[in-house]
């Protein structure tokens, strides 16, 4: 039995593993970040933001000096699972620790 | 009592212990006299919203920052209309003081017809620019509950105008900050208190004006009140109030039951320190177990000693709120009984529980900051629950101009612009956010009207719409924001600024992939010659934000582009102001955006053919803007390859990524990268 979790993570119970909902790949222990069974890759800021005001201090584009973008991707499709934009070599965050006992238990 | 902040009655924000008086009337009361009597109370809340907005002068009371409250006998929040649910929690905590200190000093008392004033923010919880004004209600001889409105009147006399100064150094510099004081007396208003409250400002007649707009809709709903007393007893109406809240947290936490347990995370940066580009953290948690939720911090950059992104941690619970009465909580009643399914614990000395004499008067900054943190965390917490409200963000970093002088009447003016009431709405699990929606705090507020705003705003707009570059890509799209510009017209100057966060680290993230919004910034030409241009009907001047930075834009002057956030200067009769007022964040992985969106998106302007071939990857032909399906699936599915290609394992990622930092200068508040630690603790009192 899967739960979903988010728009693209479920939690397959059976197995106690994080999946992607798109594929159903399995990713990693459901007691562990779901990122550490992603592929996980920095985004270039340009790829995603025209600065439109090239040479000047302001701009569309976040100051990569402040931001980088993190992206998570499913090893199998490729979906983006999610992204994080943090200030350079800033932790990885474990934004989602679900308590997989409880989860158990009231799914059963 | 010490003539000081009183610090204990701030921590009161869940309700009161129940009286006997209310427990025996509870006990009493019919489930459809409950229903009646709940809308009724409702209907006499949005009937003081109403007037209030129709009263008053301010730019925040006019468009809609307003909040009407009924508060029981012991100060809690029953009933409240607004958009502005922080109020559901903050209001009550000036009734409290005034329940505490004044009900039973022989000097000041609580009698038929007063009426109290404040705007002590340490009491109001947000910036000394929200100031409110109560009445006690009395029937039979006894008090029975209070009612009052708080309302954002913005000038309050501090060092620069509209209430909230960047360069603020500490409190003594934020301008007038009153504790809850009696400002009437027999149904009349004390015409010295009227004197000193509109001297001490910039703007005496919005001042006065404000407070007799609030005082005005209270005695409407005082004469309501005592209606409904006199037709259904004292003790009915005690008991029923009381029961709005028993039944309030019932719900509450029953609600929080059906989440999953667990622990949510998410790190919060926003990168501006007084007007110096410095980045500071918030690292939030929320876990959520059995019927319950606790807000606990996980690094926190310290308290600023001389700069007003600070916050007194009743504002962060106040802002917590935003989230949880409009969005999580949006079926139940909003009053502060919904804390029954909350606890927290706050870090001593840093920016979400400032202590002392720091300043404050940014605190709207940090406290967005955080929220949108709480906005993320609720996404990924209630997706399972309730997915079609799993939302992206609405904007979250402001974009406000603030200015001061005289208007074309001759009359002071010091205020902010309406704008801000007409950001972008986040993108939802299944359609794009909606475009200039409003303001995520201020649900229920409005950006005014353009020809409204310049009747006695010294400017002349020279657009106000909605531009591409404002929102966060995503399956779905945030809803576009207000770009807009003005030239200072009909009076020779004005001051103006600009208030905000995210021209360097982006205000508003996306959700489940989805992007951010990129950064705003100002920008501003002094000796434009843009009334020249409007003179000779010149059709090449910009009408939009995203026109105005290519070279086809003719007009010309002293052109700077600027910090969101910018320390106020003078401008003279026809120079510019251009600023926006941001989107919503993106839902989802851009990749998986309908190709036909991306195309309505084009036709409307609100997407780049920049961004439908680079972001979206779509075949199309930009003539007829037809898509190839088939070259657009083929296009996606390399772009699928190529992340397989460039993504690696976490922890192979991690050897490289951790071994970067940002530069020394931009952490100078931050508290110690990655992981800010509190500051010492000197003896000084909390
Ligand atoms: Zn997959």
């Amino acid at each position: 039995m899967k739960i979903r979790i988010t728009e693209y993570l479920e939690i397959d119970l059976d197995q106690k593993k994080w999946c992607c909902q798109r594929c159903g790949q399995m990713l990693v222990d459901a007691r562990e970040n779901y990122k550490k069974g992603c592929l996980v890759a920095e985004k270039p800021l340009e790829e995603v933001y025209p600065a439109l005001t090239e040479g000047q201090p302001y701009g569309f584009r976040p100051d990569p000096n402040f931001c980088r973008i993190v992206e998570f991707y499913c090893p199998a499709c490729g979906v983006m699972i999610e992204n994080e934009y943090l200030p350079p070599g800033h932790p990885i965050t474990h934004d989602i620790q679900i308590d997989l006992d409880a989860l158990i238990r009231s799914a059963t | 009592m010490p003539y000081t902040r009183d610090t204990e009655v701030v921590q009161r924000l869940k309700p009161e212990a129940m009286t006997q008086a209310e427990q025996e009337a509870l006990a009493g009361i019919d489930d459809l006299d409950f229903e009646i009597f709940q809308h009724k109370m409702n209907m006499i809340a949005l009937e003081g919203k109403e007037t209030t907005m129709k009263l008053g002068a301010s730019t925040g009371m006019r468009w809609g920052d307003v909040a009407f409250g009924i508060y029981t006998g012991l100060g809690d929040l029953a009933v409240v209309a607004t958009g502005i649910w922080f109020h559901a929690v903050l209001g009550q905590i000036p009734v409290k003081f005034i329940v505490k200190h004044w009900l039973k000093d022989e000097t000041v008392g609580v009698r038929p017809g007063d009426s109290y004033f404040f705007n002590d923010p340490f009491y109001s919880g947000v910036h000394a620019a929200d100031m409110g004004l109560c009445v006690p209600v009395f029937a039979e001889g006894e008090l029975i509950c209070f009612v009052g409105a708080n309302v954002h009147t913005g000038e309050n006399g501090s060092a620069e105008p509209g209430g909230q100064p960047i360069a603020a150094k500490s409190r003594y510099e934020e301008g007038l900050m009153v504790p809850p004081i009696k400002v009437g007396e027999n149904y009349t208003l004390r015409e010295d208190i009227m004197t000193m409250l509109g001297t001490a400002t910039r703007d005496p007649r919005t001042m006065v004006l404000d407070i007799k707009a609030r005082l005005a809709a209270c005695r409407i709903a005082e004469r309501r009140i005592q209606e409904m007393v006199a037709d259904k007893g004292l003790a009915f109406f005690r008991g029923a109030l009381r029961k709005i809240l028993t039944t309030t947290a019932k719900a509450a936490r029953k609600k929080v039951s059906l989440l999953h347990d667990g622990i949510y995370r998410q790190p919060r940066f926003m990168d501006i320190v007084g007007n110096e580009e410095k980045i500071i953290k918030i690292g939030i948690c929320l876990e959520k177990k059995g019927d319950k939720l606790k807000l606990t911090f996980d690094g926190v950059s310290p308290m600023l000693d001389a700069h007003p992104q600070n916050t007194f941690f009743q504002g962060i619970i106040g802002l917590a709120m935003v989230y949880f009465c409009g969005w999580f909580f949006y079926d139940l009643p909003a009053n502060n009984a919904l804390l029954e399914a909350l606890d927290w614990e706050f870090p001593a000395r840093t920016v979400v529980n400032a202590s002392g004499d720091v300043p404050t008067a940014l605190a709207p900054a940090i406290q967005t900051c955080f929220v949108h943190g709480i906005f993320l965390i609720g996404a990924r917490m209630t997706y399972n629950l309730d997915p079609e409200r799993a939302v992206a963000s609405w904007f979250s970093g402001f974009g406000v101009p603030y200015f001061g002088g005289f208007n074309q009447w001759e009359e002071p003016v010091a205020d902010i612009s309406p704008e801000l009431n007409a950001t972008g709405a986040g993108a939802r699990p299944d359609m794009d956010g909606v475009s200039g929606a409003g303001a995520f705090f201020a649900t229920m507020s409005d950006c005014s009207d353009v020809e409204t705003t310049e009747a006695d705003r010294p400017f002349l707009y020279l657009f106000r719409n909605y531009f591409k570059h404002s929102y966060g890509a995503g399956k779905y799209r945030g809803g576009a924001g207000v770009g807009f510009g003005v030239s200072i017209h009909h009076v020779p100057w004005l001051a103006m600024g600009g208030l905000g966060y995210g021209s360097k680290y982006p205000a508003t993230l996306g959700i489940f992939g989805g992007y951010a919004v990129p950064p705003g910034f100002i920008q501003t030409v002094h000796g434009s010659d843009v009334k020249k241009h409007l003179a000779d009907s010149d059709r090449s001047l910009p009408v939009n934000l995203d026109q105005l930075y290519g070279e086809a834009n003719p007009e010309k002057g002293n052109r700077a582009l600027h910090n969101i956030t910018m320390g106020i200067k003078p401008f003279l009769n026809g120079d510019t102001f251009y600023m926006p007022a941001g989107g919503g964040a993106g839902y989802g992985d851009v990749l998986e955006r309908d190709p036909q969106a991306v195309m309505d998106d084009l036709r409307s302007g609100l997407a780049s053919r920049w961004m439908a071939e680079n972001l979206y990857k779509v075949a199309f032909d930009p003539e007829t803007l037809v898509v190839d399906l088939e070259a657009t699936k083929q296009l996606r599915q390399k772009a699928f390859e190529e992340r397989k290609q460039r993504g690696v394992p976490m922890a192979e990622f991690e050897e490289t990524w951790s071994k970067q930092h940002p530069p020394r200068d931009i952490l100078k508040y931050f508290g110690g990268y990655p992981h800010p630690k509190p500051k010492m603790d000197f003896g000084l009192p909390m």
